[in-house]
């Protein structure tokens, strides 16, 4: 497995050699993100399908961009991403096309739509403003999110914390993690597709015989800072909101190595329809102004090139996302079945 | 089931007869009629089966002081319920009062069922008597404030909010209705609700307010995650499980000006 270290994707100098390019992905040097003055004005009526983000924050976005073009007619269908991409489904087999755009906060259901020949193709251009790694010819990616293990700093120490997701089955540690949760899926549908079935299920089984079990990532996190558990599985951001709001908390951010541990997923958007129009609202998604304000806002970790990183966020010189077509992770059943047979869900 | 929150809940009603209090959530029990959304109109209906149901109520009563413990079919008091037009009228303007209702009569069908003293029976009918005709006041008010354009009309497909002040209004409303559904006797129905909202709700708001609170999250992770599950989990009754959606509310009160707040001082996307 080649390592895709992620270095440009988080404000790091350099771009590792020898990177492995994976089927439908693209690798050209990024151009730096534009402003939004340099684009064409919106125009026409457009359909949006938006699957849920964080705090409304997706919401403001959409309301700059609505204002900054009046003559744009925006129309905006809400819900779960993963059944907004199962309407499309639908929708699309029964003849019937509603959305020209699926703005979605994971990339499993990205996949879902690419794989059924729903989107359309974008320009080069556009493709080529995402970093490394992040550059696919029929959906963009528009913002990122680490897989990380949140630690109680003063019940363990960094070095004490092995760099395999996968030792972690074994370790003494107490575990704290949120099953049910969908980033957590992600993460395990990674694990199965980079590690096979038996040894995710023996993962799974090892972690949940010491594991104390949360309904979501910032309940995981705000554990791991009362010191119920010693470590757990979370997105990046949660811990960095949290000591934000308390800046004393005894949690910091330690990283595994070239495993699911430490992927890298992101949201991700979608042309339906064919025409300038949806590609052209898709750029002002990749602006500096967008991508700045999801990061400082909602701790996102921005995808163009060019824009920094959010602020607080660990020093990541030493991660090492897998190599993983993000589209992949759609192949989420398997990881379901997996997870209720070994007693998990 | 006790009644003892009762007077409490008078109260509430009183200081939240405000129209900001009524709902404007597509109901999840049944269908709604047109009615809802007009009213005025039918507020002579809505008195008519008020007095009907006390009527039908008091014969389930009656019948009881006469025949005796296992003579008489009280699943007949849920069909009554379930027949009215007011009932729909209740659910889509005050969850509160409407959850207050399923409570009172559970509250007489469980003392007959278990072959309570004719009096308590009696008492738990004058409570349930008594909160009909308060939420016949409640749909007035409400009325009133629809003919004025100052309460929305009542969606027939659920929206979704888009802010993190429109999400905290929905996540109380979502509350309200898992003491309705505790009050049905719908146990898993509110647990499930109570975890849908966890998820789809206030997961997508809490990531910001624990920047500003984090002591505030911390207290309503346990509310969601333990308090409220356990209260429904362990039968406490309809009252504990309020009480713990009550303190749940005034928490998210208090989550609703600070992230109103942060929302003002936001930096501009452009």
């Amino acid at each position: 497995m080649q390592r895709r270290t992620f270095v440009q994707g988080l404000g790091l100098a350099g771009l590792a050699g020898g990177l492995g390019l994976l089927p439908g992905m693209s690798f050209a040097n990024p151009a730096n993100a534009v402003s939004v003055d340099s684009l064409p004005k919106l125009k026409g009526d457009l359909t949006l399908y938006l699957g849920r983000g964080e705090g409304g924050l997706y919401e403001n976005v959409l309301e700059a961009i609505k204002k900054k073009n009046p003559g744009l007619n925006l129309q905006i269908r809400r819900g779960a991403t993963a059944e907004l991409a199962n309407m499309l489904v639908a929708e699309a087999k029964a003849g019937v096309k509603r959305a020209d755009l699926f703005w979605a906060v994971d990339t499993g259901s990205i996949g879902m739509i690419t794989n059924q020949g729903l989107a359309k193709p974008l320009p080069d251009d556009v493709v080529n403003q995402l970093k490394p790694g992040f550059q696919y010819p029929m959906w963009s990616p528009v913002t990122g999110r680490i897989r990380t293990l949140p630690y109680n700093t003063e019940r363990v120490r960094a070095d004490q914390i092995p760099d395999s997701v996968m030792a972690l089955a074994d370790t003494d540690l107490k575990l704290g993690w949120a099953p049910a949760y969908a980033s957590f899926q992600s993460f395990v549908t990674a694990m199965r597709i980079l590690e096979g079935e038996k040894a995710t299920a023996n993962w799974l089984k090892g972690v949940n015989s010491k594991a104390k079990k949360y309904a979501g990532e910032l309940g995981v996190v705000m554990g791991v800072e009362r010191g119920e558990v010693d470590l757990g599985f979370a997105n990046h951001y949660y811990t960095l909101r949290l000591k934000a709001g308390k800046p004393d908390a005894k949690v910091d951010i330690a990283y595994t190595k070239n495993d699911a541990g430490c992927l890298v997923n992101a949201s991700g958007i979608i042309s339906l329809t064919e025409g300038d129009l949806p590609i052209n609202f898709i750029r002002y998604l990749l602006t500096k102004e967008v991508q700045s304000y999801l990061a400082t806002e909602a701790n996102e970790i921005p995808l163009v090139a060019g824009v920094a990183p959010p602020v607080g966020l660990t020093p990541l010189s030493s991660i090492s996302p897998p190599d993983l077509d993000l589209r992949k992770l759609a192949d989420i059943r398997p990881t379901l079945d997996l997870m209720r047979n070994v007693g998990v869900l | 089931m006790t009644f003892s929150g009762s007077a409490r809940c008078k109260i509430a009603l009183v200081l939240a007869l405000s129209f900001g209090s009524f709902s404007s959530q597509v109901s999840a029990n049944g269908a709604i009629g047109d009615h809802v959304n007009n009213l005025h109109a039918h507020l002579g209906e809505y008195a008519e089966e008020v007095q009907w149901l006390e009527d039908k109520f008091g014969a389930v009563v009656d019948a009881y002081e006469k025949q005796g413990k296992g003579k008489v079919n009280t699943d007949v008091m849920i069909e009554y319920w379930e027949e009215v037009d007011f009932h729909s009228a209740i659910e889509t303007q005050y969850v509160p009062v409407y959850a207050t209702i399923w409570q009172g009569i559970y509250g007489v069908k469980t003392a007959i069922d278990k072959g309570a003293d004719a009096s308590a029976v009696r008492a738990e009918e004058a409570k349930l008597v008594h909160v009909l005709w308060q939420g016949l006041g409640a749909v007035k008010l409400a009325s009133q404030y629809q003919k004025k354009g100052l309460i929305d009309q009542v969606q027939t497909t659920e929206t979704e909010p888009t802010t993190p002040t429109e999400v905290i209004d929905d996540i109380k409303v979502r509350l309200d209705r898992v003491v309705a559904k505790y009050a049905e006797q719908l146990s898993e129905v509110a647990t499930t609700l109570v975890f849908d909202t966890y998820l789809q709700r206030f997961e997508g708001i809490e990531g910001a307010l624990i920047e500003l609170d984090a002591p505030l999250v911390e207290d309503l992770e346990k509310d969601f995650n333990v308090s409220l599950p356990q209260a429904i989990e362990q039968d406490k009754g309809v009252d504990a499980v309020r009480d713990v959606v009550n303190a749940m509310q005034v928490k998210l009160d208090k989550a609703y000006a600070l992230l109103a707040e942060a929302e003002k001082n936001r930096k501009s996307v452009f």
